[in-house]
């Protein structure tokens, strides 16, 4: 019988910690996610069955810390050549159980990337945050605010708009920034958030790179007030709310690198960002595969399983196909940020355009996969039972965040087109 | 003009009584859903069971095309199914899943109570049901789940007919339902295919078994619940339709409902992106979503597909309003156009919500903005119509003669 680990994954550039880590994430979510995640949807403001897995995985198992040096009781895979690969195949993994849980595990590490991966480290911060997630069995969450009330595509359209539409500010008073705004929809957001990783301005309006500041605030810190958790389609394992930051007062050293340097490698975060979305979605299809074969092969139609009917039969290849291709292109595109000895920074231009491109023909495919695997289960494709109408629900969003299609559209077009204006 | 009034439709198929009701429809969608949703947000059932009272008793849906005779309004003539277009497309702007309740009971009723073949056995027996002035006849259909395979097996003996099924998964309303409209294989006809039959079933018959609600994707008027007839009884008269053409008859009906409720959707999810086109201003470029190119074009193909859905449920509904001209709604040829329609239509949602999701991004995600509901909706339309795969059998059969099952 076939299963999910038949789709290819390119076998010569795994991590050296593939087989252990994937063994150990696929029992987690085997065991703490996958039965219980039907009630999700309901437990989106308590995370009363969230929150127990979540523990497990990032606080017990540690996968909070996999960034960190290790001699602060980290696991150091921020300084090693592997740690793109071996994210996606963690988030792929996650997601396969429930893409929610899949970014908000892969958005503890999201602002952290910043401060913790080579050649960018930034010491001085690693040790100041470490504790926060080093140092309990309890899950930790980071969050990375970038979205605002007026839109969270021109923040991230940083090579055209370059920050001039961020209205959250950052005024150097002393040896303190002072951040004044209003953020929403991070991921880890709705009240859980430790650590903010915030996009700020030093100077509103301004498209100098050197204004762009990215500056972490400690969620106890006076002025940091954040919302409830929003009520949307799906991703129930997310929780996402309003930020307000009035007067609130940071170390200086907590802007994390500098004039010019926070853009740059806030780049590298968004082709990140892009990449992790394929391995939410690839995860997800993975599932999705599961609960369908399971289906289509109980399921009888004049007196065959259902997927021995011809023209469903070429329905289940064409899904089979995108499960594989997104797979392969989800994989090169981790080891092309490995490898940048090869590929450039991966913060360059030619990265970040690349994994746009990725991120959306993903997107794209599952949003068709997801809708066609509903549509063969009848009826029941509808019903929480079979599980894909999650995967559909939670789905749509990896589709819509970081900009959505249009931008990724614009930024595919302007580096293989050079376009000047788009 | 009101905002969907723009979208083209056959005006003069209207009656001045299917304007009137749109209007009051429409009234009916602004004030009591559309107006209170938003106080209601985290608890948007609350705001259906009065609304529907409000619709289906107040207004007095359910005795529409119900029989003067029997306690209705008497609009029992297949003309109803364009009063039935114009009347789903308000409902479910305001919400799908209401609509989908009322296709169901008005494609029951197509089959038990049309002018001139009327059932007067079944008529008389959902007389109390359909003409009350305070019992909600919330009506659940039992369908093949894949193509021409009943879910339900019917057996008449001694005058009575006895279902039987096992866990059978309705369209909708397991839970509530006040009447069963269960097709069944066994109606035993030689012919082959032909013996298929439609039973309505009294809720309160013997035998019926219903499980727990289950959870779904959308559809929140609808508590669905899976449900078991053991040895069911019902007279031999409440058969409602007996062999293929009439039960697709019955379905055809279906189909026009399906298809009009996804159309009202797409009202709602025009006038949401529409807001937000008009207002919303990519600040790096200066533009309101409606003035950039990129965006505009995707706004465009959500106007095509309204548009051009809108149109064919409208000559669906002259179709089938038009036996006289066209032939019987479950004449193969209307069938297969009803199951094409309702099929082209919902997959055309799909694409049209999905793209104005993307324009608003997570406000399109957020229950807040409301458009995520009709998406969730409007696909458990699409789903309820079986896989596609097996549907273009029917269509290949009919244009080709394709043997193909
Ligand atoms: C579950 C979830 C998790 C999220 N996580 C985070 C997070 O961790 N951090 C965070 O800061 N935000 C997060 N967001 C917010 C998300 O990233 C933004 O919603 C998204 O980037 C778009 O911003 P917006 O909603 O403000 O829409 P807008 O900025 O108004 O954009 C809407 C649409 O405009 C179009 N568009 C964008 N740019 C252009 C252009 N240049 N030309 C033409 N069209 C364009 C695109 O279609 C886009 O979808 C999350 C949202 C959700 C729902």
């Amino acid at each position: 019988m076939r299963t999910i680990d038949d789709f290819t994954r390119p076998l010569e550039y795994l991590s050296p910690m593939d087989a252990p880590l994937r063994k150990v994430v696929r029992e987690w979510a085997d065991n703490e996610v996958i039965p219980h995640r039907r009630k999700f949807d309901e437990d989106y403001e308590e995370h009363k069955l969230i929150e127990p897995a979540f523990d497990k995985l990032m606080g017990e198992y540690g996968m909070q810390r996999v960034l960190f040096p290790s001699d602060l009781g980290g696991w150091g895979m921020g300084g090693s050549n592997y740690f793109a690969t071996a994210a996606y195949m963690l988030c792929e993994e996650v997601s396969r159980a429930d893409s929610g849980m899949g970014v908000a595990f892969a958005v503890v590490h999201w602002p952290l990337l910043l401060i913790c991966v080579e050649p960018h480290v930034n010491r001085e911060l690693c040790e100041e945050f470490a504790p926060i997630f080093c140092s309990t069995t309890k899950a930790r969450f980071a969050a990375n605010a970038m979205t605002e009330p007026q839109g969270g595509a021109d923040i991230e359209n940083m090579d055209i708009v370059r920050g001039s539409t961020i209205q959250t500010t950052a005024v150097l008073d002393g040896d303190e920034w002072v951040i004044n705004g209003h953020k929403l929809w991070p991921t880890n957001s709705g009240g859980v958030c430790d650590l903010f990783g915030v996009v700020c301005t030093t100077r509103a309006g301004s498209n100098d790179p050197d204004d762009f500041a990215f500056i972490f605030v400690p969620a106890d810190t006076p002025g940091v007030t954040q919302g409830p958790p929003y009520q949307k389609a799906g991703m129930a394992a997310d929780k996402n709310g309003d930020i307000w930051f009035e007067n609130v007062r940071v170390p200086r050293p907590y802007r994390a690198h500098g004039p010019g340097e926070d853009l740059k490698y806030f780049k590298e975060m968004v082709a990140l960002g892009n990449t992790m979305s394929v391995a939410f979605a690839g995860g997800a299809l993975l599932n999705v595969y599961e609960r369908l074969y399971e289906f289509v092969t109980e399921t009888t139609y004049k007196g065959q399983p259902l997927k021995e009917h011809d023209a469903v039969a070429g329905v289940l290849a064409d899904i089979a196909t995108d499960i594989e291709v997104i797979r392969v292109v989800g994989y090169q595109n981790a080891r092309m940020l490995d490898r940048t000895d090869l590929y450039g920074p991966r913060w360059g231009e030619e990265l970040v355009a690349k994994s746009r491109a990725y991120k959306y023909y993903t997107c794209d495919r599952a949003m068709d996969v997801t809708g066609k695997a509903m549509n063969l289960l009848s009826n029941y494709g509808a019903d929480r039972d079979w599980d894909i109408e999650k995967h559909w629900r939670d789905l749509k969003i990896v589709q819509l965040w970081l900009g959505g299609k249009q931008l990724g559209q614009a930024e595919v077009a302007r580096f293989f087109f050079d376009l000047e204006t788009v | 003009m009101s905002e969907h009034e723009i979208f083209p439709c056959m005006y003069e198929w209207l009656t001045d009584m299917d304007v009137s009701l749109a209007g009051n429809l429409r009234r009916w969608a602004d004030n009591e859903v559309m107006a209170r949703r938003l106080e209601l947000k985290e608890s948007y059932e609350q705001l259906l069971e009065p609304a529907m009272r409000q619709l289906f008793l107040e207004i007095g849906l359910q005795r529409l095309l119900w029989p003067e005779k029997y306690g209705g309004d008497g609009h029992n003539s297949p003309k109803a199914a364009v009063t039935m277009v114009a009347a789903l497309e308000q409902v479910s702007r305001g919400d799908t899943s209401i609509a989908l309740l009322l296709s169901s009971m008005w494609a029951l009723q197509s089959c038990m109570a049309m002018e001139g073949k009327e059932n007067h056995e079944a008529c008389e027996a959902f007389a109390e049901l359909f003409g009350s002035q305070d019992t909600l006849a919330i009506t659940s259909l039992v369908l093949p789940l894949f193509r021409d395979e009943p879910q339900a097996r019917a057996k008449l003996a001694k005058g009575a007919w006895s279902v039987e099924a096992k866990s059978a998964r309705p369209l909708a309303s397991g839970a509530d339902a006040a009447v069963f409209g269960v097709l069944c294989s066994g109606a035993g006809s030689d012919i082959p295919g032909d013996e298929v039959c439609v039973i309505a079933l009294p809720a309160a018959a013997k035998g019926i078994k219903r499980g727990k609600p289950f959870l779904k994707t959308g559809m929140a008027a609808d508590r669905n619940a899976p449900v078991s007839f053991d040895k069911a009884k019902a007279p031999e008269g409440l058969c409602v339709a007996r062999g293929l053409e009439a039960c697709r008859g019955m379905l055809s009906w279906l189909y026009l409902g399906v298809a009009a409720s996804t159309v009202g959707a797409l009202f709602a999810a025009y006038e949401i992106l529409k807001e937000w086109g008009d207002n919303r201003v990519i600040k790096g470029k200066g533009q309101t979503f409606k003035n950039n190119p990129l965006t505009s074009s995707v706004m465009a193909e959500v106007a095509r597909e309204i548009s051009v859905s809108r149109m064919l449920t409208c000559d669906l509904g002259r179709v089938l309003s038009e036996p006289g001209i066209y032939g019987p709604a479950g004449e193969e040829g209307n069938f297969v156009l009803a199951e094409m329609v309702a099929n082209t239509v919902t997959l055309s949602a799909e694409k049209a919500i999905g793209g104005a999701m993307e324009m608003m991004a997570s406000a399109g995600y957020a229950t807040e903005w409301n458009l995520e509901r009709y998406w969730r909706d409007t696909k458990t339309l699409q789903v309820c119509l079986g896989p596609y795969e097996l549907a273009k059998m029917d269509y290949a059969r009919y244009f080709y003669q394709s043997e193909a099952r």
